[in-house]
């Protein structure tokens, strides 16, 4: 078991940042070069990471004192290298990414923003409205929908498989909300630029407006669960505490990484025409690694630490129950750590999307 | 061509080749294990350099799969040239095309809003015109409808409605003139012509119709295989491209 874990936690790491590397460059690198870039990878990142270890302590490497604990540090660490590494690697040495593109795509990006948020908003506003137009109960469906959600899981994993967490109700609801605008989002990038069709192939606009005005709509409904929770909050008798306030960074984080996530999704989606099976199945196991419906200490000693961890969508949301529910301070170290990869993400997700957007228009 | 002759143009067009670059990487596996790929280029427009005045109609002709909707598409912004410029000169386009994009599951009103938007006109402009697109769409009380209700005839009559009534400096024309039943269609025509004598308006129009060419066009473009073959006055150039689809 620890040997094996070994082995992931040596090669896992190089793989995914050499995947990341190799999908930056999109097919653009050639046979020799990809080992040659593996074997960076691999270098780099045990270097960052053994250098990590030398600096906390750990010194003089003998097999019998390696723990699971060890290793699994090793391989989170490992992971978080391998997730911001390529994005420095392309900078350096490829010239298809440079400096100066980021820069003009920055500059490009805070224009259109200001240029479109007028557009963003007002169809998100028609999409709304749309959606209740041809219903009875109009815009009621927007509470009535997640309450019966939760009232299901409260009834399955609340009393047929009795969970004990204090305001499970409460508990339920705000993981489900919070997974919920994660994984709608993220599935509807996948297909966005499919089912715009017939607008993007006819009048120019910056791709992923589509999906932030996907976003603003959801992030809409979402405001409306998170008003039915304070509510039921209210109700159950939840403490109210100053870490109510822990609400704003960690809700603002959680639209950064469904942002980048769904961006990076989004470029896929065009080429990749089997993208949504998979991306559904990825949704369906992370509802289950994200501890919706129970708490994350219900899985084994170090699994649920470094799930917690490494899972962002389950960190966040325990971080969210954590600061309304219980008045515990959020983890600011991995929150950090976690909005730095959601930048770097979104900013690869941005000049993809920019990089390929002629691209698009012609394939589809 | 000196900077002093260009103030009466309104696109200025040089050097422009459009590919299309056909993506082999599709499989998540083949880009890991393969070597590195040759993409297929397919050039649709090929070196291609003309200008249009301001106030001009401009017609395109030439075969199917000659290039003519790609230009279109290029001049409208919809995507750059791989090479060359395309320069408008600051002007706002807009390119009328079938199937306009609209959202299917929102209401016509709304799809104005949205796609006069996307033209760069803002809410206030837009609500300015908004009864005479739905007077001229001849939609009436379908307008609160959401579009996939609408039939294909109601459906292209509202897009030419809003992209002939929020009008552009430069608008560009595929192929859309024969939408809707015959009095739509005569209506569309007079319209097109009022645009066209407006002398601000710069009109291209793509078509395989000699008689709108004829009635419409100042000067007409002829494009084989995305290669200029002819340019000028509009009766030689339709005379050269008629004797030659013929033959």
């Amino acid at each position: 078991m620890l040997i094996l874990l070994g082995i992931v936690a040596a090669l896992l790491p190089p793989f995914i940042a050499w995947g990341e590397h190799l999908y930056l460059r999109h097919g653009e690198v050639s046979g020799k070069r990809k080992i040659l870039y593996f074997l960076l990878y691999f270098v780099l990142i045990h270097a960052a990471v053994f250098g990590v270890a030398y600096y906390r302590g750990v010194r003089g490497l003998t097999w019998q004192l390696v723990t699971m604990d060890y290793e699994l540090k090793h391989l989170g660490a490992g992971l978080v290298c391998a997730v911001l590494l390529p994005f420095l690697g392309c900078l350096v040495l490829e010239p298809g990414v440079t400096l100066g593109g980021f820069r003009k795509y920055g500059r490009r990006t805070l224009t259109d923003i200001r240029k479109y948020s007028q557009y963003v908003i007002r169809s998100a506003k028609a999409h709304l409205r749309s959606e209740v137009a041809n219903s009875y109960l109009d815009w009621l469906w927007w509470v009535l929908e997640p309450l019966a959600m939760m009232l299901i899981y409260t009834f399955i994993f609340g009393f047929v498989f009795g969970s004990t967490e204090p305001y499970f109700p409460v508990f339920v609801f705000i993981g489900l909300t919070m997974y919920t605008f994660f994984s709608r989002n993220v599935s509807y990038g996948v297909t966005a630029i499919l089912v715009n069709k017939a607008i993007v192939t006819k009048v120019y606009l910056p791709k992923y407006m589509l999906l932030v005005s996907h976003m603003v709509l959801n992030a809409f409904k979402m405001m409306i669960c998170f008003g039915i929770a304070f509510v039921m909050m209210l109700f159950f008798r939840v403490p109210l505490t100053l870490h109510i306030l822990c609400f704003i960074p960690i809700i603002f984080e959680f639209f950064l990484l469904t942002f980048a996530v769904g961006l990076i999704f989004m470029h896929f989606g065009v080429y990749v025409s089997d993208l949504s099976y998979i991306v559904g199945i990825a949704l369906n196991m992370l509802m289950y690694l994200s501890g919706i419906f129970y708490s994350m200490t219900r899985f084994p000693e170090p699994f649920n630490v470094i799930l917690g961890k490494l899972n962002p969508v389950a960190f966040l949301i325990n971080s969210m129950r954590d600061a309304v529910l219980y008045g515990i301070m959020p983890d600011w170290l991995t929150y950090a750590g976690w909005l730095c990869a959601s930048l770097v993400l979104t900013c690869i997700g941005l000049y993809t999307i920019y990089h390929n957007e002629n691209a698009y228009v012609k394939v589809i | 061509m000196g900077e002093e002759n260009r103030s009466g143009h309104a696109i200025d067009i040089e050097n422009v080749s459009i590919h299309y670059k056909i993506l082999n990487n599709t499989s998540v596996r083949g880009s890991f294990w393969e070597k590195k790929q040759r993409n297929i280029v397919q050039e649709a427009v090929k070196n291609l350099s003309f200008y249009v005045n301001k106030g001009e109609v401009l017609g395109i002709v030439g075969r199917n799969g000659s290039g003519k909707s790609t230009l279109l598409r290029s001049v409208a912004g919809i995507f750059s040239p791989n090479q060359g410029v395309i320069d408008l000169h600051g002007h706002t386009v807009s390119l009328m095309a079938l199937g306009i994009g609209f959202m299917d599951k929102l209401s016509g009103r709304e799809n104005i809003v949205l796609s006069g938007m996307l033209l760069g006109f803002s809410d206030a402009e837009i609500q300015e015109k908004m009864q005479e697109i739905i007077a001229f769409s001849e939609l009436e009380n379908f307008i609160d409808r959401p579009v996939y209700t609408y039939s294909s005839g109601m459906h292209s009559k509202l897009a030419f409605a809003i992209t002939a009534m929020l009008e552009t400096d430069i608008m560009l024309v595929d192929e859309v003139l024969s939408v809707g039943d015959s009095r739509f269609q005569k209506k569309s025509f007079d319209k097109m012509r009022g645009l066209i004598t407006d002398v601000n308006t710069t009109v291209i129009i793509v078509s395989h119709s000699m008689e709108t060419l004829r009635g419409l066009c100042d000067r007409v473009l002829w494009i084989h295989d995305g290669e200029m073959r002819e340019i000028g006055e509009t009766e030689p150039v339709l005379q050269h491209y008629m004797e030659f689809m013929n033959k």
